[in-house]
């Protein structure tokens, strides 16, 4: 049982990403209640009581966040946040595929609680088929007078843009966002200000995930306090989590907040292939610190997982099972932050270079142990030391793997050493279960 | 926006209590206690901290991350730590990943010695790397311009030479290529970075990874000295530090002076020191023997040039150019007044303008100030090119506009490189200052009574249409002004005021000016862009012909420059003496002042260059001194008298131009008893009224503004409006002609034709046109083309601008070749195909 569904409740029911079969459905009645019987306060009202928290990856209350943007007569902004670019992550993805009126409804409700009267989607370059259906929604849903002027005779009015990145990771962090779209090297911003004071345009902005606004109609549509008794009390709600790595049934799949993480991986999922086990799983996209299999029993939500040192992050389960070296998942996690890191500011630029250099050595063998003391000690120097979250999306998920997997790590680097003719003393062995059996230590 | 009120609050740093105004950044803040925290990225000067580097981590009681020293302000009550261990933790950190990848050749880096990357790894830094890893590697060093060489080895990718590209000169030319660990500075598209103000980057730049291409190699910097003083290039009046070795100056460095420049200086300054140590130089007096110019003694030279002004009595005139300082300028007046009785002499380059007038336009109630830019409501930039004429002022007006939404207009004939920024611009018809300023004041006069106003209904259009300009933008602009608040500043240049209708612009500008400005309201009114560095200064001693020192009357009234030059030109003029100007290059008028030069019996130049007008026809040559190695005072355009000290010794025989000119004078029988230079100023300060009681010590490094002293007092009375005039003459009418306008850009001045790294600028005459114009013509881009007018021409390639009004043409002065000022005429040229 993995309680109800919300999100996913028709999204596969063909022609849901038209108007019409949306509006069957029972679309756009959440917008017509908010513009026709409610005050901009009473939605934020709506969506604090929900315990709605942002599923992009901080998890900040999103009530809260809409209630940060001062109440000046200046232009506001909403900014939906679709550049869904951390590794593992494909829910946003599915979300505007097949429902993109949800989106569209949610990102009005979220602009007339904000009084933002100009709002824009970032979509990432390699969502091609997604933007496209987007965009030929906004066109829908401005024909039948969802967006434009004075929607449905309210008086408010919004306009929507949805614009293309050219594929940054670092575009997904919300300054670096609010960067790429004024035009300018996608590069993040310090803060404060912060971009509910000072955001696009130097406006009062609120940037959301995808998911978070999509799941505003359906908060104003059953009420925030009946939305708030989904979940735990600290986690409301359900959560769309993309599953993928070692399992029998990777995808999408909708759960309640505060279920097993077992129930997740093995039961939804299917877990990993016949006679493996999981060696490690990230329960929050490719950033949020390992956890162990002998983790999987703790529920899956935003405290339980922060207890356990981990994040719930985007939501973005990757199982990494035990037929996979450790070393490799490392390295290539470090390639890929070391690539997309933005070069702003130090700890990042160098020390994620760094880092996969000596990534690089302990997988030829051309390490030693002492390394790996290196290695964490770095990784430390990058947490908290940052501009903004991206060295940290790299230092935690490496640092708990040299701290969880550190007899592997040593392993590794003997057999590789051992293999490798130029590294170590003795002839290179070109017995593989020699490697193989130091993965699976 | 005006001026933030200070308000002074109390924090904690290290456990010791500080006072600190309300809203600096920590990093700035801590060192009122005595507390340094390093910074790379942190520099105020270049506007909103982008903490970047990380290196300013500091940890503050009450929030659980480290945070930023250099973009946090400073709130009552803050207690901030920066010695505890995460914080030395996080700073050797930082520094153990920025020497990662630097290549730590100290030994042969310029920067070894005086730079921040070592200090503070001395400092602050672990002691010891743990990297092993191969460096970044990169081909170095490559030249980022002929000034300029980068080696992105050495950058630590601390962004400020991009963000003073970016955000400060507004050039946009310098951007990181790449992405993280491969992210390099370069210009977008690989040309050269080649902007006015470049040079600033290698200051900028907190390692070695910007050197200056001059200076490279030629010093360490135990090997150096510095000497302050002030950069003579322009009116500007920045304030400099001189590096100097063994008697030469190898580099110019800002020495930064927020009420002057700050902090930023232009290439020209900064290169142009180059040109102190030439061969070309004129270090020795020289006399014109058979029509050459041999070096000769002193005695032989001074007493010539006695017996040759003796001879002319009041059949002479003298010619101050902008490099004059103000005691040489006062002791010239003296010589020609005192001892010669001559009352010819001029330091403007065309036409009188009287005596009250002068005073009304720079009465201290109405002088604002350069730092009054950054804090107007409005600016107006009217006839003139900041960026050319005085480029700090560029900077300011460009870092009021970003920073504290001054809102800006620009009124000028030439398009000027700030109308991207202003909220009005208004192109009118060369040389019809006069009727914008009228029109202007007659659109203000509109708006200020609303309908029914003593304005009569489309006068403004009438002259408008004077002036070339268009009325609704006039209007705009007016609006801009009239709606911003009571602080508005008009800049003008001195040539709004040059020429016969110089008087009736002057009125003009003044009645302007007296429906924005009120009189006497601080940080409102007036602020000329002299023709000449020290065109105030000259005024205020006396270099006038209308005027003694200190504006006092004057009679009889003498010359005024283009007057002496058609006199001499008609054989009345005996003696020409020539202080720091070369007529055929500074003034306009070529075919005038040549046959004037060639008249004279005697032409007697103090020098540093034989420029053509004294190569061809001076009679006697002194030597003068370059800016570095002059004493004396100078007065920059907002009244702040500054102080010029030695810096190197002067080369050869050349002598202290005060005491050429003090012993000319005492030749002459009349002995001004100025022994030293500071008697001098001593001299100068006693003979004018409001700079009495100035000191040489009490102007100090960082001068003073007279106008805020009490004896301003004794600024003399002044000719105020608002004036009646009559209409301004209408712009004449190209009618298949072209209406010619001439400009003077940053780069054309002698010490970028003689110094080596300076002379890729040097400029080659070009015809700006319009593009309808030019395809009237059937000319294109790039194409020669003779400018001529009345017979006199000069040659020119097309440069093709959308701004360029139609019906008129741009032409450069000031220039060695093919200068502007030869064409003499109505203002109108024709342009034909070489």
């Amino acid at each position: 049982m993995t309680g109800p569904t919300i999100l996913f409740e028709d999204i596969d029911e063909r022609g849901l990403n038209t108007i019409d079969v949306y509006r069957r459905r029972g679309g756009y009645e959440s917008l017509r209640k908010v513009l026709t019987t409610m005050q901009p306060s009473e939605v934020v009202d709506e969506l604090m009581a929900s315990g709605l928290r942002g599923r992009g990856g901080a998890g900040f209350p999103s009530g809260r966040k809409i209630s940060f943007i001062p109440k000046v007569d200046v232009d506001k902004y909403l900014v939906c946040n679709a550049d869904e670019s951390e590794p593992g992550t494909f829910k946003d993805r599915e979300l505007m595929q097949k429902s993109p009126h949800m989106l569209i409804e949610g990102i009005v409700i979220g602009a007339f609680a904000a009084g933002a009267t100009k709002s824009f989607i970032y979509i990432r370059g390699e969502y091609v088929e997604q933007a496209d259906i987007i965009d030929a929604a906004i066109v829908e849903a401005r024909e039948a007078g969802f967006l434009g002027e004075n929607i449905l005779g309210s008086g408010f009015g919004l306009t929507l843009h949805l614009h293309r990145g050219a594929g940054a990771y670092i575009c997904g962090e919300e300054t670096g966002l609010l960067d790429s779209l004024e035009g300018k090297r996608g590069n993040p911003r310090l803060k404060p200000p912060f971009p509910a004071n000072q955001g696009l345009y130097q406006g009062p902005t609120v940037i959301n995930n995808v998911e978070t606004l999509a799941t505003m109609p359906h908060i104003i549509k059953m009420g925030g306090a009946e939305y708030a008794k989904i979940g735990t009390e600290t986690s409301a709600g359900t959560k769309l989590v993309s599953v993928s790595g070692n399992v029998q049934r990777p995808g999408n799949y909708e759960i309640e907040l505060g279920i097993s993480s077992r129930e997740i991986i093995y039961g939804l999922a299917g877990g990993p292939p016949e006679g493996r086990a999981v060696k490690m799983w990230f329960p929050g996209g490719s950033s949020s610190p390992v956890l162990t299999g002998d983790d999987l029993d703790i529920a899956y939500d935003f405290n339980t997982l922060a207890q356990a040192k981990s994040m719930l992050g985007s939501g973005a389960i990757i199982v990494v099972d035990d037929s996979v070296p450790v070393v490799s998942v490392a390295l290539k996690l470090a390639k890929f932050y070391k690539h997309e890191s933005c070069g702003k500011c130090t700890p990042c630029r160098e020390g994620t270079r760094w880092t996969v250099s000596m990534l690089e050595r302990v997988d030829q063998g051309l390490a030693t142990p002492m390394d790996l003391d290196i290695m964490a000690s770095v990784q430390e120097q990058i947490i908290g030391n940052c501009l903004c979250v991206l060295g940290d999306a790299m230092a935690m998920p490496i640092g708990s793997m040299v701290a969880k997997f550190r007899d592997e790590f040593e392993a590794h680097i003997e057999a590789a050493r051992a293999r490798n003719p130029w590294a170590g003393e003795g002839p290179p062995d070109p017995d593989p279960v020699l490697v193989q059996g130091a993965s699976g230590a | 926006m005006p001026r933030p009120a200070p308000d002074t609050i109390a924090f904690t740093v290290d456990g010791l209590e500080v006072n600190a105004p309300a809203g600096m950044m920590l990093a700035d803040a801590a060192k009122l206690g005595d507390v340094e925290i390093p910074v790379f990225c942190y520099e105020p000067k270049l506007g909103e901290p982008v903490g970047a580097c990380r290196m300013c981590l500091v940890e503050i009681e009450g929030i659980p991350k480290l945070q930023t020293a250099c973009s946090t302000p400073v709130r009552d009550g803050m207690a901030v730590n920066t010695q505890t261990a995460r914080v030395k933790e996080a700073q050797e950190a930082v520094l153990e990943f920025l020497l990662i990848n630097h290549p730590l050749d100290c030994p042969v880096c310029d920067k070894g010695g005086e730079c921040p990357l070592q200090d503070i790894t001395y400092g602050w830094g672990p002691g010891r790397s743990r990297f092993i890893e191969p460096k970044r590697h990169f081909v170095k060093p490559l030249a980022l311009s002929p000034l300029i060489a980068i080696d992105r080895e050495r950058c630590i990718l601390c962004y400020r030479c991009v963000r003073f590209s970016q955000e400060i000169s507004e050039d946009y030319q310098l951007v990181l290529q790449e992405r993280g660990a491969d992210s390099y500075v370069s210009t977008f598209d690989g040309h050269p970075y080649v902007a006015p103000f470049s040079g600033n980057i290698i200051e900028l730049c907190p390692v070695g990874a910007l050197t200056s291409q001059p200076y490279r190699f030629r010093a360490r910097p135990w090997d150096i000295e510095g000497s302050g003083s002030v950069c003579l290039g322009c009116p500007g009046q920045c304030n400099v530090e001189y590096t100097v070795r063994d008697e030469r100056v190898l580099r110019v460095l800002s020495r930064q002076h927020d009420g002057v420049d700050d902090g930023w200086l232009c290439d020209r300054g900064r290169f142009g020191y180059q040109s102190f140590h030439v061969d070309e130089r004129v270090t020795h007096p020289l006399v014109r023997v058979d029509g050459e110019l041999i070096p000769v003694a002193w005695d032989r030279a001074l007493d010539e040039a006695a017996a040759a002004l003796g001879g002319a009595g009041s059949d002479s005139g003298a010619l101050a150019g902008g490099k004059t300082t103000n005691e040489e300028g006062w002791l010239l007046q003296e010589l020609f007044r005192g001892a010669l009785g001559s009352p010819n002499v001029d330091s403007r380059a065309d036409g009188m303008l009287p005596r009250e007038l002068h005073a009304a336009l720079h009465a201290p109630a109405l002088q604002a100030t350069v730092p009054d830019l950054e804090f107007a409501h409005a600016v107006l930039v009217l006839d003139c090119e900041p960026v050319d004429d005085q480029p700090s002022l560029d900077l300011r007006i460009r870092k009021g506009v970003r920073r504290n939404g001054v809102k800006l207009a620009v009124a000028s004939s030439r398009p000027s490189s700030l109308d991207a920024n202003a909220a009005a611009v208004v192109r009118y018809a060369p040389g019809a200052g006069e009727a914008f300023c009228a029109a202007l004041n007659g659109a203000l006069g509109e708006s200020d009574a609303g309908p029914g106003s003593a304005t009569r209904k489309g006068v403004v259009e009438e002259l408008a249409e004077a002036a070339g300009a268009d009325a609704d933008a006039v209007r705009a602009l007016a609006a801009v002004l009239a709606d911003a608040g009571e602080d508005v500043v008009i800049v003008y240049g001195e040539r709004l005021t040059h020429g016969a209708r110089g008087e009736d612009a002057a009125r003009a500008l003044l009645n302007v000016c007296g429906r924005v400005a009120e009189a006497g309201h601080d940080g409102a009114g007036l602020l000329e862009v002299p023709a000449g560095t020290n065109g105030r200064g000259l005024r205020e001693v006396g270099v006038l012909p209308n005027a003694a020192p200190g504006l006092a009357p004057v009679s009889p009234v003498g010359l005024a420059s283009a007057e002496l030059g058609a006199s001499a030109a008609a054989g009345a003029i005996s003696a020409l003496y020539l202080l720091h100007v070369d007529p055929l290059r500074d003034l306009p008028g070529r075919a005038t002042w040549r046959a004037a030069l060639q008249r004279a019996d005697h032409v007697i130049a103090h020098a540093d260059f034989l420029s053509e007008g004294l190569w061809e026809y001076a009679t006697i040559v002194f030597p003068a001194e370059s800016y570095a190695e002059k004493e004396g005072t100078i007065t920059h355009p907002d009244g702040r008298v500054q102080r010029l000290r030695p810096a190197i010794a002067r080369p050869d025989a050349v002598r202290a131009e005060w005491n050429v000119i003090a012993d000319l004078s005492k030749r002459l029988g009349h002995d001004v008893s100025v022994l030293s230079g500071a008697m001098a100023s001593a001299r100068v300060f006693e003979a004018i009224p409001f700079y009495a009681g100035l000191t040489l010590d009490e102007l100090g490094g960082r001068g003073l503004r007279w106008p805020a002293r009490p004896a301003a007092a004794g600024w003399p009375a002044a000719d105020t409006g608002p004036f009646g005039l009559e209409t301004p003459p209408h712009a004449p009418t190209p009618n298949g002609a072209l209406r010619l306008g001439t400009f003077r850009s940053i780069w054309a001045a002698q010490e970028v034709e003689v110094a080596p790294a300076l002379k890729f600028l040097r400029q080659r005459q070009r015809a700006e046109l319009h593009p309808v114009d030019a395809e009237r013509m059937g000319l294109a881009h790039g194409d020669r083309v003779t400018v001529g007018s009345n017979g006199s021409r000069v040659q020119a390639t097309v440069v093709l601008r959308s701004g360029v009004p139609e019906g008129s043409v741009f032409l450069e002065a000031g220039i060695a070749e093919e200068s502007a000022s030869e064409l003499d005429g109505g203002g109108l040229v024709e342009v034909s195909p070489q």
